[in-house]
Order: C-alpha cells, then sequence, then structure tokens
C-alpha cells in the first residue's frame, strides 16, 4: 500500500466515522428537559417566574413548552432529563398510555433530581393532545409545566376519511396567578389559587397583536385550529361566522356528527380541533373569553388575530433585538438599543442599563445564558462564553 | 313537653306509616337527616338523604326502570322544614315539615342519571342532594358505579349550620371537594368511587354534580363514551378522556377496561384536588384494571 493510498483510507475512514457520528447524532430523538429558572414577560414588561420544559438543544425552557409533533402510527421515545431542583414527570394527557409511562408519582415513576427517563407510546390516534406535570400538580402545572402535543396524518387529512386542510395552527389556552408564580413556595393553600393572567400560547393582550402572533390564511386552505386548555378557566371561543368555522375532533377522537360552533366551550385540559375557511379579504380576531370556574366572572377576553395573506404578511420587526456576536466573550451589541435588563439562568436582575452606543460589556460574566429586554420589548437570550 | 309529645307521636306515625308504605308496594324511603360529616378535620354538621333513620355520611342512590311512574316515601327527620324536588330543572318543590312523611311521585324517565334532593338553601348548601339512576341497571353483566361530585366552602356550611343565611354577596371559595361524600383518598375506600373492574370489561359510571361549580373529570388511560346527559346532550355519543360535568349534570359514561393498570380519574380543574387547600385530595379516585 502506498503512503498515498495509506493517507487516503485514512481520510475516508475518520470522515465515515465523523459523518456516522453526525448522522447518529441527527437521528436522536430530540430530548426535554425541565427548569424551575424561567421567565414570561407580561404586555407591560413585568417579569413572571416559570418552571417549564425547553428541549436540551435550546438550553432554556419556554412558556408554554415546546410544541411535540408525531405521525400517527409512530412508536414515540420521548427522552427527558431532570437538572432541576425538584422530581417532575410527563404526563401525556389524552394519549391514554400504559401505567408505566402515565407520568403519575406513585403509580409510574418520578424523575428525581439528576435523572433521566424515556417515555414510550404508540400514537395510535391523530389529534391534538397535551403534556404536562403530574407531580404537585396544582403547583407545577400553574408554574408553568405543560404543552401541547400533535399527532398528525401524512396526507393532511384530521383522521381516515376526515377533511384535509393546509396548516396546523396551535392555540394552547393557559393562565396562571401572578402571586403564586412569584412566590410557589408560599402559595398554599393551593384552593384559592385565583389567575390574574389569561393566554393564548403564552401570549395576552397586547402581546396577540405581535406580527408574528397574527394567523394568516389563503381563501380555500383550511387552517386545522388546534384547540386546548390548560387554564383554571372555562374558555369560551367566539367564532365569527366570517370565519366559515366547522368542529371535527374532540380529545383526539372523530365527533359523531361535526358542527358549525358559535360559542365552543374548552374546559380545562379539554381540546378541540376546527377548521376554518375564513371569507376572502378577511380581517379580524377570535375573541376567546376567559370565565372563572368558581363564580362564573367573565375574566379576561384574549383575541387571536386571523388575516387574509393576501393583505400583506407584516415583516417581523427584529429591530434593536438581535444581538452580536452571539454568543459573547467581551461584549455583545444591540445597534440603536437604548436600555436593555438583563436576568441570569436563576432569574436574578443582573443588569438594567441605559447607554448611547447599545454596546453591553460582558468581560468577566460568568459563563452561560442570560436573558435580556431590549427597550422595554422584545426578550431575547444571549450566552456568554469562556 | 307538648312539642316534644307531639314530636314524638309524628315519628310514631311516620315510622308505622313508612312500614306499611313498604310492605303494601314495596317503595324505597329516603330520610332527611342532619349529623356530623367526620371525614372533614371540621366535622361540619351537614344534612344527608340516607335510606333510613341510621345516619350515614352518604347520600343515597335510588334507582328505577326506564319509561316507568313510581312513588318514593320522603320522611323529614330533620328538625327544620325543607323543600324537595326532583331536580331536574325544577324552581318550585314540596314543602316538608319536620317529623312530616310525604310521598312524592317520580314521572317517567328515559334511560339517565338524575339529580334529587332538597332545593332550600339550608338543605342544598348541608348536602342532601343525591342521584336518581333510572334504566343503568338493567344489564346485569355490566358493573355500574357512581360518583356524586361536590364543592364545599366549610365557612358557608358553619353559617347555615348555625341557622343563618352566608352572605350572597360574599365571594365562594371551595375548599373541599368530594366524590360520594369522600374526599381523596377516601374515594379510594369507597367501592362505588373507586373503579375496579378487569381487563375487557365494560361498565358505566353515573355521575352527578351537586356542587355550585362546573367540573371536569379527567380519565388517565382511557377515552369514556358519553351514553346520557341531560344537560349537555350535543354531546351524546362522543368518545372524550376530559369530561365536563356542569353545576346541576346528571350524566353517564361508558368505559372499556382495555388495558390493565391503575390509572386516576380526577378534576383537571386543579384547585378541585385538594383538601383544605392540600395537593393530592378532594376529587382524585382511580380505575384499577386487573389483568
Amino acid at each position: 500500500m502506498s503512503t498515498f493510498q495509506c493517507i487516503l483510507r485514512t481520510v475516508v475512514l475518520i470522515s465515515t466515522a465523523w459523518l456516522a457520528t453526525s448522522v447518529y447524532a441527527q437521528q436522536q430523538p430530540p430530548q426535554l428537559f425541565s427548569g424551575m429558572e424561567g421567565y414570561t414577560f407580561l404586555p407591560d414588561g413585568t417579569p413572571v417566574p416559570i418552571w417549564g420544559y425547553g428541549w436540551i438543544a435550546d438550553g432554556f425552557i419556554t412558556l408554554p413548552a415546546p410544541l411535540l409533533t408525531y405521525t400517527e402510527g409512530e412508536s414515540v421515545q420521548l427522552n427527558f432529563t431532570n437538572p432541576s431542583p425538584e422530581s417532575h414527570t410527563i404526563h401525556l394527557h389524552g394519549l391514554d398510555v400504559d401505567q408505566a409511562n402515565d407520568g403519575v408519582p406513585g403509580t409510574s415513576f418520578l424523575v428525581t433530581t439528576g435523572g433521566e427517563a424515556t417515555y414510550s407510546f404508540e400514537a395510535d390516534y391523530p389529534g391534538t393532545f397535551l403534556y404536562h406535570c403530574h407531580v404537585t400538580t396544582t403547583l407545577h402545572l400553574t408554574m408553568g409545566m405543560y404543552g401541547m402535543v400533535l399527532v398528525t396524518r401524512p396526507d393532511f387529512t384530521l383522521y381516515e376519511g376526515g377533511p384535509a386542510y393546509a396548516e396546523d395552527v396551535p392555540l394552547l389556552f393557559s393562565d396562571l396567578e401572578i402571586a403564586t408564580n412569584m412566590d410557589p413556595v408560599g402559595s398554599y393553600p393551593f384552593h384559592d389559587i385565583r389567575p390574574d393572567v389569561f393566554m393564548v400560547n403564552g401570549q395576552s393582550g397586547s402581546q396577540l397583536e405581535a406580527p408574528e402572533r397574527i394567523v394568516h390564511f389563503e381563501p380555500g386552505q383550511p387552517l386545522a385550529l388546534r384547540l386546548g386548555s390548560m387554564a383554571y378557566s372555562r374558555v369560551v371561543c367566539q367564532f365569527p361566522a366570517e370565519l366559515n368555522a366547522t368542529c371535527y375532533m374532540s380529545d383526539g377522537r372523530p365527533l359523531p356528527t361535526p358542527f358549525d360552533p358559535d360559542a365552543l366551550e374548552i374546559f380545562p385540559g379539554e381540546r378541540f380541533t376546527v377548521l376554518i375557511d375564513p371569507e376572502p379579504g378577511w380581517d379580524g380576531s377570535l375573541p376567546c373569553e376567559f370565565w372563572s370556574m368558581v363564580d362564573e366572572t367573565l375574566e379576561s377576553v384574549e383575541n387571536i388575530k386571523i388575516r387574509d395573506a393576501a393583505l400583506g404578511v407584516t415583516q417581523l420587526e427584529f429591530t434593536g433585538a438581535k444581538g452580536y456576536p452571539n454568543p459573547a466573550r467581551e461584549h455583545i451589541t444591540w445597534d440603536e438599543a437604548r436600555q436593555i435588563q438583563v436576568w441570569n439562568a436563576y432569574g436574578v436582575p443582573v443588569a438594567d442599563i441605559r447607554f448611547e452606543q447599545g454596546v453591553l460589556d460582558v468581560a468577566g460574566w460568568p459563563v452561560g445564558t442570560y436573558v435580556a429586554r431590549i427597550d422595554g420589548g422584545r426578550s431575547v437570550r444571549f450566552v456568554v462564553t469562556e | 313537653m307538648e312539642k316534644r309529645l307531639s314530636h314524638l307521636v309524628k315519628c310514631i306515625g311516620t315510622t308505622g306509616f313508612v312500614l306499611a308504605t313498604v310492605l303494601a308496594f314495596g317503595q324505597d324511603s329516603l330520610f332527611i337527616m342532619r349529623g356530623t360529616w367526620d371525614q372533614l378535620p371540621e366535622a361540619p354538621q351537614v344534612l344527608r338523604l340516607n335510606t333510613s333513620a341510621n345516619w350515614s355520611e352518604q347520600n343515597a342512590i335510588l334507582e328505577r326502570e326506564a319509561d316507568l311512574a313510581s312513588t318514593l316515601v320522603i320522611v323529614n327527620a330533620d328538625s327544620t322544614s325543607h323543600q324537595w324536588a326532583l331536580l331536574m330543572g325544577d324552581t318550585e318543590g314540596i314543602t316538608i315539615e319536620s317529623g312530616d312523611t310525604t310521598v312524592v311521585n317520580l314521572p317517567a324517565l328515559p334511560m339517565g342519571t338524575y339529580r334529587l334532593g332538597l332545593i332550600d338553601g339550608e338543605g342544598s348548601g348541608l348536602g342532601a342532594q343525591s342521584m336518581l339512576q333510572v334504566g343503568l341497571q338493567s344489564d346485569a353483566n355490566l358493573a355500574l358505579f357512581h360518583w356524586n361530585l361536590c364543592d364545599w366552602e366549610t365557612d358557608q356550611m358553619a353559617t347555615w349550620s348555625s341557622g343563618t343565611e352566608p352572605d350572597p354577596t360574599a365571594t365562594y371559595v371551595p375548599n373541599y371537594f368530594s366524590i360520594n361524600e369522600q374526599t381523596y383518598p377516601t374515594t379510594l375506600e369507597d367501592p362505588n368511587a373507586l373503579v375496579s373492574v378487569a381487563l375487557g370489561d365494560t361498565c358505566w359510571i353515573a355521575v352527578a354534580n351537586h356542587g355550585q361549580m362546573d367540573h371536569v373529570l379527567h380519565f388517565h388511560g382511557f377515552h369514556v363514551e358519553v351514553l346520557t346527559s341531560n344537560l349537555q346532550p350535543a354531546r351524546i355519543g362522543w368518545s372524550k378522556d376530559t369530561v365536563p360535568v356542569k353545576k346541576g349534570e346528571g350524566l353517564t359514561v361508558q368505559l372499556v377496561a382495555n388495558q390493565a393498570g391503575i390509572y386516576p380519574v380526577h378534576d383537571h380543574n386543579l384547585i378541585a384536588v385538594t383538601n383544605a387547600g392540600f395537593y393530592p385530595g378532594g376529587m382524585l379516585t382511580q380505575i384499577i384494571v386487573d389483568p
């Protein structure tokens, strides 16, 4: 064997090993982790602590937790790791998994601090489902440990023999009580939890008017609204006639008789799949009422904006929100920014600065992920490296 | 003295009447009883519908055949008068004085789960409401369970017990939630609240909400089919894992035990899985499917 052949073989072997590793890495199912050190922001900019789930690859938790999507008939292996200071689980709400994978302490298993687990189940039924932590559920859920699961069909029909649609639109209703999230340890007793923030996909009030929150449609291309509730409230969606809405499914099963909803009630834990095919040129809102389950008080109306794409899809404004470089070692710049508030991964405020050049000096900061709020608006994450 | 004598005569007369009626017509009876609910640490005074003059913390369940009118003997063994109704949206009831006995007519009803009991403020506030199962016992091979759901505020109960009416403008903050007048974990000791079946069995569960608020039951491990509902008839035939039970509703669901194991069933309004604010508790039970 010549020296050239030897070098070539070595290169090929190393390349093969690298490719195999890369392919293997890509084939690894994504892994969820749980965290108790996140924040969500109210429309007025107030940060509210949350607990939740996130993708290991992202490194941060979100409200709601990441959307889990599977294909009908798929054998699912959902990997989960818990680096947080308390035990957690994942209950796969509505997927009728077996006892071992049910995510209930006592009858299933806990994932303790530092532990890892895999939840296994068959995605037998297409539809809209949920997942949440089932440890001290009243507290862990209101702190934000919930998300949505979609099981879909490759042919974009809702179910075998069901109607076709163009796109899924997940809409997860939830609420929280600020006092509980601010002081979860002191939140006993739990029976008097009374939410005061009402959300759609973790956003409320003016946040739902942001360009990225607007649901765009093309006439004749029905959208599948995947409606689910993790709220304490009873949610009532008031469908305008112009949406031409038809409800086909509830709780991951086809309805015996689909119906056209006017006011669709969604109780905590319920899900509905509603197809809409709005009138051409329609630009309006789907009002969603949040009613107290205890005394039937109307607590809030949150509006989901729905707009014909022909009217123009508003380009997202990222001005001032994209910092560079990111990750950063010595400084990070937000062009035209005038104020920045920063929290570390433990939710501790570390900076509240007004400046002229939009340059934040991070030299000497501990390595890690930080959350920055730019000019009281968007919240963004950045990483400080060595 | 005269009042006591009158009460004694009434009681003797009532007992005789009930015995004669049962012997003559095979009717069952409900006694309006006052007693202590020892299940709760506060041990509140409550009202119950019992099948005899012996006190029970749990309300009795009535059964009737479908589409057949019948009668029911009601004995007011409490110290005050009450208003009785078959609770299907009725707002006018029959007044039954203390110590009196009344025979009420039950109309012919289609198969389903219905509510009956006291509709006066004290009677309903202290929990004398229960379930009428119509046509659910017809299949001897089908296991039948029942869940009387209710929410309770102990301060409100104490006010009723003291003979006064709670402030109607006060905010309602329930602190106990029950199935068959049991709160978890005691629900697991009630053979009607705990659904224990064998793999492959089909069972029915009759559910009635007697509380002051809506509830919503989430079944782990299973979807159930809604068979009957008096307030949400549009949902009959739906297959659900999360079933709203509205205030005043009676519904029946069918469960097919197609996988073995132990699975919780609980209110998914999560304030209701607590006892006095502590988790877990309240409206929580289990389905146990033996392999």
